[in-house]
């Protein structure tokens, strides 16, 4: 209560006596209205009012602190009040706040992991063909070459749809729950879009199932870093899918 | 003690009389619009594929996935592929007008709401930048972002002026809006498309009726007091998500640099060279050969950026360090932007850099773009009534990062 006497009190001290804030306050009304407008501000206040914009700021200083302080913990490492408290957290940041800022961090990728899709389909004339290995990762990376400005299909789309895979099966590639199934039927998606693309079933040709394999090679290390590594692929394949009979393709086929 | 709560005063008068930063909530209002826009126009070949209802990541997977996550997007309000059209215009549209700072505050919700719509219809679509865009919309639209640099402040000022010649003011144009955009929050909310995780209807509903009560107040209130309480409100709210805004950019450094001192690429002074030969990110493999041709200058960037990352946050408390490390990051992320191929992940990072800088700065910006335009626009009639400088003392503070 004294503090608060001592405010109201010294803000017409500051006011009068010192003009700084009084300036700061002319500056700013200045440029929102042209000219020196003296009823802005809490000081214009009667007390009644003092108590709403008391208030308003308290409220406010306190949504300010709690967002940033569950933001820092969120962006933190798992820690004692993170492992105490992530029910509350994550009640907060997702879905709208949610964030990773881990840029190439804390190790940035040392592996190109190409992406590659075969289809068996099914022909025009009752056969059955299969296919060979469509690198979508090279496609896109074609794409992307000499390109100024990468489209999110080339540079995020198959990539991004893999981590999501990697991240959500097991290493016998089953799904873990329901992001596991959502993310299958996203690649199959993925799938039958690029084969399509590269027009894989051919003339009158319809694609039955698709199958991916991932293969993964170490960036050779820096020449004059003298450091070797196995420059021999490692494969992941995946089995094969089944595309469900009247699968449309993407949009922008 | 004295002299504390005379401080203690001050502050509150600095937060509360003012909405802080005006260059600043208005260069970032223009970045991020940008951003956006030109994101937009690029990929306008490929929207559907992004977030077209027969797109790969398809209208029965987002559903499923929203479901579960609650996530805020008009795309899933109505099927069709006429909607998604319109929100893929509507979202560019906003984007103009917020960039132009007409009927900022709105504009600022509907560029929100195209921003979150798209991005989570497909979360799987984005990068560290559409990440930076997502969460800088959300706090746009608490800012009063369009106190400068805008067609707002230049309609005030024609208003003012014609008030101080005794004319009557009256906006037919904002009434119309917020009863357009109330009758679909209305008919939304009614539908129970907004059922999801309530953060975003709720900022919805509040701009919403705080509109109508800035409204009535100004034009019922008898004594300026609710008015001036509103004002103060309104700078209180602004202050807090500058802050904010200011807070994450900092988290961003903060958190790409401290994790980065963990790596061990980064210990020995490599980790630049990866990126440079992941297929992904090396639209020019002749130039990342070249950057990285010497070990001793990959270290040097290498180190570098980390020291940057991790010191950043406390060059806020130097306004002179402060200035030249922006000036780096800024340089950096716009190599970056070629170098990477991140060229919108690269634009939004340097618009969130640009609200730390100084106001002299931007000041002198404002200036050159004005003559810019006149030079390609001449004898333009009823110019925009340039802002007073403000006193000394107060654009020195401004200067320093975080009381800006």
């Amino acid at each position: 209560m004294e503090s608060q006497t001592a405010v109201t009190e010294s803000q017409s001290g500051a006011t009068e006596s010192r003009g700084g804030v009084a300036a700061a306050r002319e500056g700013v009304a200045a440029v929102r209205d042209g000219a020196v407008d003296p009823r802005t501000g809490v000081a214009a206040l009667s007390p009644r009012y003092q108590i709403g914009a008391a208030l308003a700021l308290a409220v406010v200083a306190v949504a300010v602190c709690v967002h940033i302080g569950l933001t820092f913990l969120h962006v933190a490492p798992s820690n004692t009040l993170t492992k105490q408290h992530g029910a509350v957290m994550d009640e907060w940041i997702y879905p709208e706040f949610e964030q990773n800022w881990k840029l190439f961090a804390p190790n940035p990728l040392q592996q190109n992991i190409s992406v590659q899709v075969r289809a068996e389909v099914s022909t025009a004339d009752g056969g059955i063909r299969t296919t060979g290995w469509y690198d979508l990762s090279a496609q896109d990376g074609r794409a992307i070459d000499g390109n100024p400005l990468p489209s999110h299909t080339q540079q995020n789309e198959l990539r991004r749809a893999w981590d999501f895979f990697v991240a959500t099966h097991d290493s016998d590639n089953r799904p873990v729950g329901l992001r596991g199934a959502l993310s299958e039927t996203y690649l199959r998606r993925i799938a039958v879009l690029r084969l399509d693309r590269n027009d894989a079933a051919g003339p009158r040709g319809v694609v039955e199932r698709v199958q991916y394999r991932s293969r993964t090679v170490n960036v050779p290390p820096p020449e004059w870093s003298g450091e070797r590594v196995s420059d021999r692929p490692v494969y992941r394949v995946l089995p094969w899918w089944t595309v469900p009979a009247g699968e449309t393709v993407g949009g922008a086929a | 003690m004295n002299r504390f709560a005379l401080s203690v005063s001050r502050g509150i008068s600095r937060v509360t009389d003012s909405a802080l930063g005006p260059y600043q909530t208005a260069v970032i209002r223009i970045g991020f619009s940008a951003t956006w826009l030109l994101f937009l126009l690029r990929e306008f070949p490929h929207r559907h594929e992004l977030y077209g209802p027969d797109g790969p990541w398809s209208r029965d997977l987002a559903e499923q996935l929203i479901t579960d996550n609650g996530a805020f997007t008009a795309l899933m309000w109505w099927d069709g592929r006429f909607w998604f059209e319109a929100v893929y215009a509507l979202s560019a549209l906003a984007c103009v007008l917020l960039l132009l700072g007409w009927r900022t505050r709105t504009m600022s919700v509907l560029f929100m709401a195209g921003v979150l719509s798209l991005q989570n219809r497909s979360i799987f679509m984005g990068d560290g930048g559409d990440n930076v865009l997502h969460l800088m919309s959300i706090y746009l639209v608490l800012t009063r972002c369009g106190q400068v640099w805008s067609l707002d402040a230049r309609r005030a000022g024609r208003a003012r002026e014609a008030r101080a010649r005794g004319e009557r003011v009256v906006d037919r144009t904002g009434p119309a809006l917020w009863g357009v955009l109330g009758l679909l929050l209305v008919t939304v909310t009614l539908a129970g498309r907004l059922d999801g995780d309530w953060f975003v209807p709720a900022l919805l509903w509040a701009v919403w009726l705080g509109q109508a009560v800035w409204w009535v107040v100004g034009r019922l209130a008898r004594s300026g007091e609710p008015r001036v309480l509103l004002d103060v409100v309104a700078n209180i709210v602004h202050n807090g998500a500058l802050f904010v805004i200011m807070a994450e950019a900092c988290l961003i450094y903060a958190t790409a640099g401290w994790y980065k001192i963990q790596g061990s690429r980064w210990q020995d002074g490599t980790a630049v060279y990866y990126p440079l030969h992941l297929d992904y990110f090396s639209p020019w493999p002749a130039l990342a050969d070249l950057l990285t041709a010497s070990g001793t200058l990959v270290l040097l960037i290498t180190y570098g950026t980390v020291a940057v990352q991790v010191a950043f946050p406390f060059t806020l408390f130097n306004r002179r360090i402060k200035n030249v490390l922006l000036a780096a990051m800024i340089i950096e992320h716009a190599v970056i932007a070629v170098v990477l191929g991140l060229p919108f992940f690269s634009l939004a990072m340097i618009a969130a850099d640009a609200v730390f800088l100084p106001t002299t700065f931007l000041r002198r910006l404002g200036g050159w773009a004005e003559r810019a335009r006149d030079r390609l626009v001449p004898c333009r009639g009823g110019r925009a009534p340039v802002p007073a400088p403000r006193d000394g003392k107060d654009a020195e503070h401004a200067r320093v990062g975080f009381s800006a």
